[in-house]
């Protein structure tokens, strides 16, 4: 990529590529010859009917297990035999498919990718065997604290929207899933309108050129039916449900906290990255690493942040102590969430936050794979093509009293919910 | 759920990769390591990473690979010393002391390592694995100076301070706590390999410790082990990214060239360990658990590995049979276990790289259905097959295809070359070993997996269950 290291910001040129209706962002780049592709419709689990939870996942799944004239065995070896990795699958607001390839295998994934959309077989023997691996996969997920937890408290964050329940679905909806079923729930996403954030979306980086790009997109695209997928339900308000206890034995509890987030368009969003940066983010200059894991020997890694679905956000993070000091954890989590909520950051941690937040931009562009979902990201969230060249000027230019007054905004510590999984003692 | 795996840098990003799950975290498919095999002549393919290496008069191991990609660098240190090298009773000292590498040097006050290398953009972490510990940056290529002097004023003089020791201390349980206690799978990880191959055992113990003796680890075992293995001679730096070679040899002799060295304590390869056992101590390992929704099923050999003063014929071979054997779909466990019914998922690992001792593994998730002794019998009857009848030249052929079609992968990304050229150069296998790690694959033959096959499977073995309580 051609970023001139003395230029202010890291530039990364994008290219907007038309090809047989369909617009994608390309970041080209020769230098290793991969190209990775991201595309992907709204909704994923949240389109899965009430009592069919993880049929999209499933669904998703069964994508690459034969399609065509191949079995789900000739399919696998077609990818493996060249190195190609094809993948599909549902999140809780999304439906998304990826491939990447050696440029000379490029013509082969696009010709299995679009197989997979368009004949997946969803053979009897092969639903049989991903159904079984993926109720294993949702038994095995609440064999401990983390995982009972987080089912947890995002069941009580949306008790009656499709984000409270597991994308992946339950041991009970995953047995009773039939094939049609199964394929109502590809029919529901794999479609080629409209060309925006109500529908498909398409990002690519790595050893292409527009043209070539352009062409490959009807060839992978353009025999998918026509029309969207249709609108997720609205998602409600995260809701606030203090302090929950999920018993699991285990010497250690694992606490995640949450709060109402902000939507991804609000013009604060880049601030509360800022002051999120500081409160709560990665490495070791975070006030609650400092003062959690540093300073206290509570925890082995803490962090926080807004975590996106549907266009608005939660603020959620999450970290695990010994079951005997999860009230002291409580304790200092809640005085640092005041501390920042009515002191805001000082100008040290801005200065210091911005430096990291602009330094750090080239090390995000070093992976294909990586650089084209950030570019898919991009276009979910509705960013301009410009985003991350402008990105270090919009930082700069947020104030001190800006991210004080979006810290209050922000973090009310009253507003804290959190749920315990463990034995916590003092709760 | 995404936002609530995200977890502190230092969390589960590196460290200690193969605990806390029951598949140990092993390279199936990435280029591993190799071993001199036979003095053949260098294969006509262009190397992986087109690395160049060379030594500094106080011994440091320098490597140089350069990816012109994006205006960044990757700075890594690797010395050659591990949880392997953790004296009797003080399991968990190569890792408590890794994280007390962060607590400051004479130029750099405690914390602000990282604190600098977050300011200027970069991002850091350090890892402990049996055989290695790391050090490692990524930034901005105009900023490796800085992080490469303060890398060096640790390796010249970390100060591990006394009053820091504590809180680290419970930092260091909390990580136990959460990769091992917290788990049945982690408990039941931590039990087989001390069934395997003994519990005050190098090879048997765990990477992060056993919890008496990181309770009464101390300041001097630290300085001690401190002085011991951190010198040049037994270090090897890895920088890669946009610098030229030219330009990394003035900065290796400028900032890494004036530490004063010590002599290596020993050969890369080989170290100063006790022999380990030819063959698994116990039988078998029955564990029952509450927490346990779903069963779990290990079986494991002995096998022989790349490194040391003679490194094992069977190597090769072995990766390849590991993949014909477990690679997923296709492979005889999946077709005998999982397309069968009988099994959820089935896979094969081998750690072909490790020091002194590896093993082979089988790892099965059964169907609820499917008895502990029905299971068992179909594992038999696999591996009786394979000693009996062979492999077939397609298989073979189809395993090497598959290993080796993506190696060129390994390019996209900062962090892979060099952890693999790190990794590898640091338990004392040529560099050879990695830029024509895909020629080696390339030429197994079908008899040497069945001889490695022979060779291993043939030999006795232990089984694991982890099982639901009150399961069959």
């Amino acid at each position: 990529m051609s970023a001139d290291p003395n230029a202010p910001g890291f530039s990364l040129p994008i290219q907007v590529v038309e090809g047989g209706g369909f617009t994608a962002w390309l970041a080209e780049d020769h230098s290793v010859p991969v190209v990775s592709l991201a595309w992907s419709w709204p909704g994923g689990a949240s389109l899965d009917p009430k009592g069919q939870e993880g049929a999209s996942a499933l669904a998703a799944a069964l994508m690459t297990e034969g399609a065509g004239d191949l079995s789900a065995l000739a399919f696998a070896d077609a990818l493996r035999d060249e190195g190609i990795g094809l993948d599909f699958s549902a999140a809780r607001d999304s439906f998304d498919g990826s491939l990447r390839a050696l440029a000379p295998a490029l013509p082969q994934a696009v010709r299995l990718a679009r197989l997979a959309m368009t004949a997946p077989t969803l053979a009897e023997p092969d639903v049989a065997r991903l159904r079984a691996r993926a109720i294993a996969r949702a038994r095995q997920s609440l064999e401990g604290p983390r995982g009972r937890g987080a089912r947890a408290f995002w069941a009580a964050g949306y008790p009656d929207h499709p984000a409270g329940r597991p994308s992946g679905g339950t041991e009970e909806s995953l047995a009773a899933l039939t094939v049609e079923q199964l394929r109502a729930a590809l029919g529901r996403h794999l479609r080629r309108g409209p060309q925006g954030r109500e529908g498909l979306l398409v990002a690519a980086s790595g050893a292409i050129t527009a043209a070539e790009l352009a062409a490959l997109l009807p060839e992978l695209l353009g025999a998918l039916p026509e029309g969207a997928p249709p609108a997720p339900p609205p998602l409600p308000d995260f809701r606030q449900f203090g302090t929950q206890v999920v018993p699991v034995a285990s010497p250690q509890s694992f606490v995640l906290f949450g709060q109402p987030g902000l939507p991804v368009d609000d013009p604060d969003w880049e601030a509360a990255q800022v002051v999120l940066r500081i409160l709560a983010g990665g490495g070791f200059t975070a006030r609650l690493t400092r003062s959690i894991r540093e300073e206290r020997g509570l925890t082995y890694g803490i962090g926080a942040g807004l975590d996106v679905l549907f266009g608005q956000s939660v603020l959620a993070g999450s970290c695990a102590t010994v079951n005997a000091r999860v009230a002291e954890l409580l304790g200092v989590l809640r005085a640092e969430w005041k501390r920042m909520a009515e002191q805001g950051p000082t100008a040290e941690e801005m200065e210091e936050a911005v430096a990291y937040m602009t330094g750090s931009q080239p090390l995000q562009f070093t992976d294909s794979r990586r650089t084209a979902a950030t570019l898919l990201a991009m276009r979910r969230n509705g960013r301009p093509l410009d985003w991350l060249e402008r990105r270090p000027a919009r930082l700069a230019a947020i104030s001190r009293g800006q991210a004080t007054k979006l810290a209050a905004r922000l973090l009310v510590p009253g507003q804290l919910s959190v749920t315990v999984a463990g034995q916590p003692e003092g709760l | 759920m995404c936002a609530l795996s995200r977890r502190a840098a230092i969390t589960a990003a590196a460290a200690l990769p193969a605990l806390a799950v029951l598949p140990p975290a092993r390279s199936q498919t990435q280029p591993a390591s190799p071993p001199p095999a036979a003095p053949a002549a260098l294969p006509a393919e262009k190397p992986l990473f087109g690395a160049s290496l060379w030594t500094l008069p106080n011994g440091l191991t320098v490597v140089h690979a350069e990816n012109r990609r994006a205006p960044v660098v990757a700075h890594y240190v690797f010395y050659s010393v591990g949880a392997g090298e953790d004296p009797a009773g003080k399991s968990g000292l190569a890792h408590f002391l890794e994280h007390m590498m962060f607590k400051g040097s004479p130029n750099v006050p405690s914390g602000a390592f990282s604190r600098r290398v977050a300011r200027e953009g970069g991002q850091d972490n350090a890892f402990t694995s049996r055989d290695v510990t790391a050090y490692h940056q990524h930034v901005e290529a105009t900023r490796l100076a800085l992080v490469a002097g303060m890398e060096a004023d640790r390796m010249a003089s970390a100060l591990f301070p006394a009053d820091e020791i504590e809180a680290e201390r419970q930092v260091v349980q909390e990580e136990r706590r959460q990769r091992v206690e917290s788990t049945a799978r982690g408990r039941f990880r931590e039990d087989w390999d001390a069934a395997f191959w003994g519990r005050q055992h190098w090879r048997g113990r765990p990477l992060i410790g056993w919890p008496e003796d990181i309770a009464s680890l101390s300041r001097d075992d630290m300085l001690e082990f401190f002085r011991t293995y951190y010198t040049p001679a037994n270090a090897t730096l890895v920088v890669t990214g946009a610098i030229g070679r030219e330009a990394l040899e003035k900065l290796a002799v400028a900032d890494y060239g004036g530490i004063q060295g010590r002599p290596a304590p020993y050969d890369k390869g080989r170290r100063n360990r006790a022999p380990a056992p030819d063959a698994p101590r116990e039988e078998r390992l029955m564990r029952r658990d509450p927490t346990v929704q779903e069963a779990a099923f290990l079986r494991g050999w002995v096998a022989p590995t790349l490194t040391g003063a003679t490194p094992s014929e069977q190597a090769y071979p072995l990766e390849v049979l590991s993949h014909l054997l477990g690679g997923g779909q296709g492979s005889r466990l999946h077709e005998a276990l999982v397309q069968s019914g009988l099994a959820v998922s089935a896979g094969c690992g081998y750690d072909g790289d490790a020091i002194g001792t590896g093993n082979l593994e089988l790892f099965v998730t059964p169907r609820r259905e499917t008895t502990t002794a029905k299971l068992e019998e179909a594992v038999g009857a696999c591996i009786g097959t394979l000693l009996e009848k062979g492999v077939t030249e397609a298989e073979v052929a189809r395993s090497i295809r598959q290993l080796t079609a993506g190696t060129l992968l390994a390019l996209d990304s900062l962090g892979t070359a060099p952890r693999i050229l790190g990794g590898t150069l640091a338990t004392g296998l040529p560099l050879e070993a990695i830029e024509y790690w895909p020629a080696r694959i390339r030429a197994v033959t079908r008899a040497q997996v069945e001889a490695a096959a022979r060779a291993v499977l043939a030999r006795p073995s232990m089984s694991g269950w982890l099982l639901p309580e009150g399961a069959a």
